[in-house]
């Protein structure tokens, strides 16, 4: 018994974690380039109600997570073009990003509230009870896999790739990156629209099979947590996943704490990710002087005038 | 072949963040009427009956100026900490434990003289938000850790505190199933001025001709620009930076915490994790796209009062109350963009200079 309670946990870690970690993975790879996008949370909310859409209407589950992604990368270019083409702040316009995605997504989802998906993301293997962690593992989604193949395949673009080593150096020193021929503006400018798709990815996984309906403010934070998750990660991305895995369990952990027959509150141990972030976060700037991982140019708009 | 490079113009219209304001509102008006016919209403009808029902008579302009006034006091809070260029994104939890700082001197003390105690409660709303930055503020200072980052994770923290406390001690058996603490008592509601303008308002106003005074008349507020400006500088003028920005801190937090007493002791009468409606980060939105002045963000946090009711209100009609949210970030994005041609010029440049 208790056994398929623990596969149960680990089934529902893994599914909190794999959304967590999508939106986080893509909003590594926007600040690595030196953009700062706290749209997070808006960015998923599209995602989420256009994929819900495409899949009421036309019920192709890939037309839906290909229109989900699309849709929330283009609303992610708002961003790029006011804060790396107009230099306007960052932080600025990523807090607008989140109001306008969040209330955006409401209004256009407003007829599909209640409705019930005729199709779902599918396990890859149909396996009814899981018994031990393989099958577990088994019974994740097509997403959960690809999660893991973005994940290897970001560690291998970021280190390996040009794309990667010019995305680095734009976000370390873009006047320097400047000076030496990269485009600044095209670099930050892509970088944003794959954070965008990432967490379009990840608004998908939330509507077609994390929770198989749409609701106003239905991202419920996860979108401020995944900005979190980057900080935890060091800006890389395997440690990025381990940050998911934690804050996937808590999310996994709390709604079961009472089965278990645990006295702890579950609001209190809600909040422990966030204190052990900070703590991290805090430690990794004394112990290394200051370099915690975040790229040095984040947040500062590239001007080549104010050289 | 042409190029085309940007340059910062060197004169910059003293009202240029007003007329960008103007312009981003016409812009997002405009959306906010094409999305209001795509859901088969009259623009018109909407925007005046959202008019009449925000500014239309003492008592919706009161409503209006309630919403405003957390909204003006965060974000007046936000531009002290901006004047020595540090970044506030957690005056949402400042304004939260402004709420549970209140309460909990509440509870733990008795009422003897109403007035005396309205004051004591607000200061301890002040000193609330002040210790929720504390940390941030500490970590900034002696280690240098990024302020935006500790600052916004502090709001998970103290928000999931408040959940914590609204569920379990502070719980009220009266609330039924809604997670609440008690309401407190009527004696120490903030009294109205006239119609149901709270005198948070008059506070709100005292503020802001007090946060205008520190920042631009006095030496306090002349060292935060300097100390916010070059290290070096600060150097050779004997300030010390560090603790400049620290004090800054301290004050912005506060007054996000003060925002979120007056909230508690004027509307909602409780802490619920309804004390804030993201008031927080709406003001950091007022307080960046205003230039971080005062004045501009006491207008245009009445203005964002003003749409938030109007918003609220025209639910009854029918229209998603979500038409306000678009309309208020589509006017800051079309604020922002506009900016960009007050501040910078487009040089076209041929390529073979």
């Amino acid at each position: 018994m208790f056994d398929i309670q623990l596969m149960g946990l680990l089934n529902a870690t893994l599914q909190a974690a794999t959304l967590l970690f999508i939106a986080a993975l893509g909003e590594l790879i926007t600040e690595k380039s030196g953009i700062l996008n706290l749209g997070v949370e808006g960015m998923i909310s599209i995602g989420a109600v256009t994929g819900f859409m495409t899949a009421i209407n036309t019920g192709n589950i890939f037309l839906s997570v290909l229109v989900g992604i699309l849709s929330a990368s283009i609303f992610s270019s708002l961003h790029a073009f006011v804060t790396v083409i107009l230099k306007q702040d960052q932080t600025v316009s990523g807090l607008i990003l989140t109001i306008l995605g969040l209330s955006l997504s409401a209004l256009m989802g407003k007829k599909y509230v209640g409705k019930k998906l005729p199709v779902k993301i599918e396990s890859v293997f149909n396996v009814d009870e899981p018994k031990n962690i393989i099958e577990v593992f088994l019974n994740q989604n097509y997403i959960f896999y690809l999660s893991i193949f973005l994940m290897i395949f970001t560690a291998y673009l970021l280190k390996k790739t040009m794309f990667g080593r010019r995305l680095e150096a734009v976000g370390e020193d873009s006047k320097a990156a400047d000076s030496m021929g990269l485009n600044v503006n095209k670099t930050q400018f892509i970088a944003t629209c794959v954070g965008g798709g990432f967490s379009g990815l990840a608004g998908v996984y939330l509507t077609l099979s994390y929770v198989p309906y749409w609701t106003d403010n239905m991202t419920s934070g996860r979108g401020w947590i995944a900005l979190a998750l980057v900080i935890f990660g060091g800006w890389k991305p395997y440690r990025t996943a381990i940050g998911a895995l934690l804050f996937g369990f808590l999310e996994a952990l709390v709604p079961r704490l009472q089965t278990y027959g645990f006295e702890l509150s579950p609001y209190l141990v809600k909040i422990t990710p966030y204190a052990i972030t900070i703590i991290i976060l805090i430690g990794l700037t004394i112990y290394k002087g200051g370099r915690t991982g975040a790229p040095s140019n984040i947040g500062i708009p590239f001007f080549r005038e104010s050289r | 072949m042409n190029k085309y490079l940007l340059s910062k113009k060197i004169i910059i219209n003293e009202l240029s963040t007003f007329y960008s304001f103007l312009i981003g509102l016409s812009i997002g008006i405009t959306i906010g009427s094409i999305i209001l016919l795509t859901q088969g209403q009259n623009p018109i009808e909407v925007f005046s009956l959202m008019l009449k029902l925000s500014i239309g008579s003492v008592k919706s302009i009161s409503s209006s100026l309630n919403k405003a006034t957390p909204l003006i006091l965060a974000g007046l809070g936000i531009s002290i900490i901006n004047s020595v260029k540090l970044w506030n994104i957690g005056a949402e939890g400042q304004i939260f434990m402004g709420g549970i700082a209140l309460n909990f001197i509440y509870i733990s003390s008795e009422i003897s003289n109403p007035n005396l105690m309205i004051i004591f409660l607000l200061a301890s709303s002040f000193i609330g938000g002040a210790v929720c930055i504390l940390f941030p503020a500490i970590a900034k200072v002696l280690f240098g850790v990024n302020e935006i980052i500790t600052t916004l994770l502090f709001n998970y923290i103290v928000i999931g505190l408040t959940v914590y406390l609204v569920n379990g001690p502070w719980k009220d058996p009266d609330s039924l199933n809604f997670p609440a603490a008690a309401y407190v008592s009527k004696e120490v509601y903030l009294p109205t001025v006239f119609g149901r303008l709270s005198y948070g308002f008059i506070i709100c106003i005292l503020c802001t001709l007090g946060v205008h005074y520190l920042k631009e008349k006095s030496v306090f507020g002349y060292e935060l620009r300097i100390a916010g400006g070059s290290a070096l500088t600060a150097i050779y003028a004997g300030i010390n930076a560090k603790q400049k920005a620290f004090v800054a801190m301290l004050i912005g937090g506060g007054l996000a915490g003060l925002a979120g007493g007056v909230e508690l002791l004027s509307q909602t009468h409780r802490v619920s994790t309804g004390l804030s409606q993201g008031f927080g980060y709406t003001a950091i939105i007022v307080a960046a796209i205003t230039g971080m002045r005062p004045f501009g963000i006491f207008l245009v946090g009445s203005l964002f009062g003003a749409l938030t009711i109007g918003g609220s209100v025209i639910q009854t009609m029918g229209v998603s109350s979500y038409i306000s949210d678009v309309i208020q970030a589509t006017t800051l994005f079309g604020a922002l963009i506009a900016q960009f041609f007050f501040t910078y010029k487009i040089i076209r440049v041929s390529e073979d200079v």
